[in-house]
Formats: structure tokens, sequence, C-alpha cells
């Protein structure tokens, strides 16, 4: 349905995507990860065409869309990163406005509001005004926005940054039962690997501008199969203790979130023991010490060196 | 494009603020810096004999054109002359005057020559009266009074206009100059969200929509065009109806000359717009190019005492100049339809080329 071939995008010296290959088929789940500054919002700017690649094409059932971006624009809904919804208006309003744009009018433009605003659990509260809302339900106006036209292609990008955990999952479920119930094709970006685990059928990795890995969930975790995942909660990280885990020669990775420290190494190594040691000569308290399969953070820190969040 | 400006004037009656902060300070500015006529020089005046301020030197001396008389008690006449806060005062006796000079001042020459001519018709009066017979004194003194009244003919004069001659009425000058000063606020306010939508990810989804680029820059310009020139005519409406401001006649030929001027306003604001990348440096640039533009312009004051030959040279590249101009001259001055066509010619001139060139670099510079 959609390829991107050879896409590269480049502002003066920095190239912000380089040489990017990915397609997608009509019902798919796609996701696109990779920590902030991956690329992943310029991929997105030149798959929806709003701009220009500076080499590379972008086809829609087999013809390029550079040139003549219409017939991608009719099917696409987008949902950016930002709110992208006037807050002094209320939802219905909001509603109103955009739906406008797409030549919907009368009695099919507000049983296409009810419609949206119900997927969106906001048919209660459609008479308020947006900036009274919380984070989680201007998100979901902001993906609501997006369904109005009827979309059988969706663009999502990070649609749940900065929000609570119920309202994060009412939105995944959402997405899920769009792709269901209406076979609707999306491309979904997240540095959230749980999200994109959860959701997509394939995946794609990007750091730095370029790809790293794609294929299916369990495609990918192969590549840790010979590796396994181990993650010690400590009292407090200390440097002495990351020195020592970095100078073991059985430790393949290493990365620091909060109070956890994860460490990827062979499978067969068997570093309980030298881990006590470690924490005892540093003066460390440990808390826990968890053997855990490999996760698709895992495999990103395994590509990359960094996690997701670093 | 319907959709747009729908949703625009929405939002505009939700939040209207900043449009009738602009219009209220427009309207106070005027108020408070006083719709009185400065370009008289206020002189403080003292009479011993209190009579003298209902003489015809009294009337004589309030229907000066150059001098805007204030009756003070005796010791103000000093106190202000003293303070400096008045060049010379002038103390009114029976038969002779006294002017106190501050400074040696060319307007104290004027005003003892306006003076010498009260006292003379003052003087006139008396030896009329004295030849008239004591019965019919009081008549014949009324009748002096009245004599405008009863004048058998009057004579009236207008001034030919020369091409250097300067007329200046500081009332107008503050309606016209404060009116075209606010208006660039809501003005820039409103074509700054051009940059807010985009960077809020409105104008993307909006490009996506079946919504043409060329409809987009058109719903949003012209709803910053008409927020613009609702503002100044509800302005010049009210100074008329409200106020009873005198426009020589030519209210509706001042909104129409309104017109190019808020087009160019808007076209610079894109232009502003089109060279910074946030709201907080359009927001930070944009006072200092108004208020330097009315300086520079003469919407503060006139441009005819200005001298320095750098100044009056930027002048011509500022709109309020031109602004200033054509309504000066459709008033003031009662310029033909051809002369007003110059100033007019000039800012569409300049719209033009500030909305292509503003398009242009927004299109080229931001996302």
């Amino acid at each position: 349905m959609i390829e991107l071939v050879n896409l590269t995008k480049k502002y003066k010296q920095n190239n912000a995507v380089k040489n990017l290959n990915m397609f997608i088929e009509k019902g798919e789940m796609v996701g696109l990860l990779g920590p902030n500054g991956a690329g992943k919002s310029t991929a997105i700017s030149m798959l929806s065409s709003l701009i220009e690649p500076s080499e590379g094409d972008v086809l829609f059932q087999g013809k390029s869309i550079l040139k003549r971006p219409e017939a991608l624009r009719k099917i696409t809904g987008i949902v950016p990163q930002e709110i992208a919804l006037y807050e002094d208006l209320t939802a219905q309003e909001n509603m109103e406005f955009f739906g406008r744009l797409y030549q919907l009018r009368g009695k099919q433009l507000q049983g296409k509001i009810t419609e949206v605003l119900e997927l969106t659990g906001l048919i209660e509260r459609r008479k308020e005004v947006v900036k009274t809302f919380s984070g989680g339900m201007k998100r979901r106006l902001n993906i609501g926005v997006a369904m109005l036209h009827n979309p059988e292609f969706l663009i999502m990008d990070e649609p749940t940054v900065g929000i609570d955990p119920q309202s994060r999952s009412y939105i995944l479920e959402t997405v899920k039962r769009l792709n269901k119930e209406r076979n609707m094709t999306v491309l979904y970006t997240s540095h959230y690997m749980e999200e994109v685990e959860f959701l997509c059928d394939r995946i794609y990795i990007l750091d730095k501008g370029s790809l790293i890995a794609s294929g299916t969930t369990n495609e990918i975790k192969q590549i840790l199969s010979a590796e396994k995942t181990i993650q010690l909660e400590v009292e407090q990280v200390k440097s002495e203790l990351l020195t020592l885990l970095k100078e073991d020669p059985s430790v393949n990775r290493l990365s620091v979130h909060e109070k956890t420290i994860t460490l990827i190494l062979p499978k067969e190594v068997d570093v309980f023991a030298k881990l006590t040691h470690y924490a005892e000569q540093t003066n460390t308290n440990l808390k826990s010490i968890t053997t855990e399969v490999p996760t698709l953070e895992d495999v990103f820190l395994h590509l990359t060196g960094r996690g997701l969040r670093d | 494009m319907n959709g747009i400006l729908f949703g625009k004037l929405k939002l505009f009656f939700r939040t209207p603020w900043t449009f009738l902060l602009m219009t209220g300070l427009t309207i106070g500015f005027v108020l408070v810096m006083g719709t009185g006529d400065i370009s008289k020089l206020s002189v403080p005046i003292y009479a011993e004999n209190e009579k003298l301020q209902d003489s015809v030197i009294g009337k004589t001396l309030m229907e000066s054109e150059a001098f805007s008389f204030e009756w003070v008690d005796h010791e103000k006449i000093y106190k202000k002359v003293e303070n400096g806060r008045a060049e010379f005062a002038i103390i009114l006796k029976e038969n002779e005057f006294q002017i106190v000079e501050g400074m040696e001042s060319f307007y104290t020459l004027i005003a003892n020559q306006l003076l010498i001519e009260a006292y003379e018709e003052k003087w006139k009066q008396e030896q009329l009266l004295a030849q008239v017979h004591s019965s019919v004194q009081a008549d014949f003194k009324k009748s002096l009074n009245d004599k405008e009244a009863f004048a058998p003919f009057s004579i009236s004069y207008e001034q030919f206009k020369g091409e250097n001659t300067w007329i200046y009425n500081d009332q107008l000058h503050k309606i016209f100059g404060m009116t075209l000063f606010f208006v660039i606020y809501t003005i820039a306010y409103s074509v700054v969200q051009i940059l807010v939508e985009k960077q809020a990810g409105i104008w993307d989804r909006i490009i996506l929509s079946p919504v043409k680029k060329s409809e987009m820059y058109t719903a949003n310009l012209l709803y910053s065009f008409f927020l613009g020139y609702v503002q100044v005519v509800l302005i010049f409406m009210l100074f008329r109806y409200g106020f009873q401001v005198d426009f020589h006649g030519k209210l509706v030929e001042i909104l129409v000359l309104l017109i190019p001027y808020v087009f160019t306003i808007v076209a610079l604001s894109l232009l502003v717009l089109s060279f910074v990348k946030t709201v907080q440096q359009f927001n930070a640039i944009m006072p200092f190019i108004a208020i330097g533009m009315a300086m520079i312009g003469g919407a503060y004051w006139p441009l005819e005492v200005v001298e320095s030959k750098g100044m009056l040279f930027l002048a011509n590249i500022m709109p309020i100049k031109y602004g200033m101009d054509m309504l000066n001259g459709i008033t003031i001055y009662g310029d033909t339809f051809i002369e007003i066509m110059k100033p007019v010619s000039i800012l569409l001139l300049m719209g033009v080329l500030l909305m292509g060139i503003g398009m242009h670099l927004m299109e080229k510079r931001h996302v």
C-alpha cells in the first residue's frame, strides 16, 4: 500500500533521516520505534507529504506522492505529537472546525462528531472548552479529530506522551479496536517499547536517522536469542559499581534507569555470585536481582548501547 | 476557506481581549493626551479688575488663534513663570498691561501686539461711549457688544494652500496617529496565530485536508485584515458620533482610505513572522517595529517638526507615514482624488511586495 524508498532528509550538514526503506500493507499495524531525535517525526512528515524528502521517494499504491500527494492525503488521518487543537474552543467546536475542512456539513457532520466523541469517550464533555481538559482527554480528542473523515490510514506520532496510565491504556485499546473493526492501517511511533509490542504486527527501529532493525516483534526479539537480561535494583547507583560492571568481560551492554541497572549478558554466563561480590565490594545495597525475557527495550540496548529513553 | 474563517471568528468571540485592549488603548490615549488644542501656546493671565475678563479685552484675547489664555490668580502668575511652566504671563490693568517674562521669547512680541490691539479696541469703545448721552449709554454699549450680530455684512476668507503649507490639527493628528499605531498590534497578534498553529501542529492538519495552501493563507490574512479594519472603523465612528469630532465631513472617505493601510500592516506582520522562529521572538520584535514606525513615520508628532534629514528619509519607508498623509490629506488639506492616490499607491505597492516576500519566506523557512 505505502512504500518508502531510500528516503533521506538533510538539514544543512545533518541527516535527519538516512536511506530509510519501509513498507506498510493495508490493515497492518506498524510500529516505528526510536529514542527522541531518532528521526521518527521527520520520517512521518515525509511519508504524509508534509515535507519534501532530500532524496528518495514515497509510493502510494505504486505511484509517487511527491508531486501529487492528494490521493494519499485523502485517506490519511494524522495524530501529531502536539495537541493540535484550539484550546479556547469546546470539543464539539473543534470537531466542527476540522470536520468542515473535510467538506462535512449539517447532519452528516453532527453524526460523525457524535460517533467520534463516543469512540474517544468524550461525549459527555463535548460542550466543555478544551483548555479545561486533562492531558489524557486532550490526547483522546487529538485522536478523534484525525478520525473525522474516516481515514483508511492513521499515522500516530507518539500519541501517549505525558498522560496518565488509564488514558494511555484507553488510547491503546481504542487504536487496537480501530484496526480490528475497521481494518484501519496504523503507523504508530513511540519510544515506549511496550506500547509497540502490544499494538504492532511489525516494527521498524530507527536510531540517529537510520534503520537499525526491522521485522515482526518475535523476529526482532530473536536478535537477543543468545543473550539474557538481568536487572539489578539497588538502593543507590554508585559509580564504583558501574565501573566494575563495565569492566566485566561477560557484560555485553549496560544501561541505568533511575535505580535499576540493566545488563545484557551471554545466556550461559552465571553472574549471580559475581554481582553480589561487586555489591559487597562497593558497599551497595542490592534490593533485587531478576533475570528477564528480552524485551524490545533490551533489543534497542543491544543494538545501540543506549536505552530508548536515554 | 470559509470553514477556517468561521472557526477564526468563533475563536475571536471566545477571546476578544487583544482586540478590546488595543481599541481601548487607542481611545484612552487620545482622551488622556487631550483632544484640546496644544498647537496654541498656553499663557497664564491675571486681571486686576475682574470686569476686564468680560470686557472687549478679555473677548479679544480669547479669540486668539496663537494663544490659549488661562485665567489664574495673582500669585500663580509669578509661580508659573518662575517654575518654567509658562514662557511668560500677562497682568491686565485698567489702562495698561504687564508682560512677566521668564525667558526671551518670540511669542511675547506677538502677545504684545495682540494686547495693544485689545486695549485700542477698548479705548475706541470708551471714546464712543463718552460722546453718547448718558441716558442711552447702556443701550449703546449693548449694541456695541452685539455689533457682530447686527453687522451689515461679514467677510469670510479662506487660505490658499501652497506646496509647503503646513496646517496642523492636533486633535485629528492624535486620533489618526494613535489609531494607526495601535491597530498594528491587533493585526500583528492575529497574524502570529499562523505561527502558533504551525507549532501546535494545527497547520499540518489543515494541509492534509482538502483545503489548499493558498486558501489557508487567504483565510488567515483576511481574518487579520478584518479584525484590524473593524477596530479602526469602530474607533473613527466612536470619535465622530460619540465625541463629536469633526472629520471635515470626510468620515466615509477616511474609512475607505484605511483599507490600503490595514492591508499593508497585515503584509508587514507576515513579513516579520517569516523572519522569526518562535512566537516569543515575534512578540519581542513587534513592539520595536511598531513604536519605531510610529516615531519615525509621524504618528506621535508631525513630521514637519522633524529636522533630521536622515529621519525624514527613513520616514519614506514607513507605511504609517503614508497612512497619516492620506488621512491628513483628505481631512485637513482637502486633497483631491489624484493627490490622495499617491500615498494609496505607495501603500498598496508596499503591501503587495511585503506580502509576496513574507509568504515566500514563510514557505521556505518554516516547516
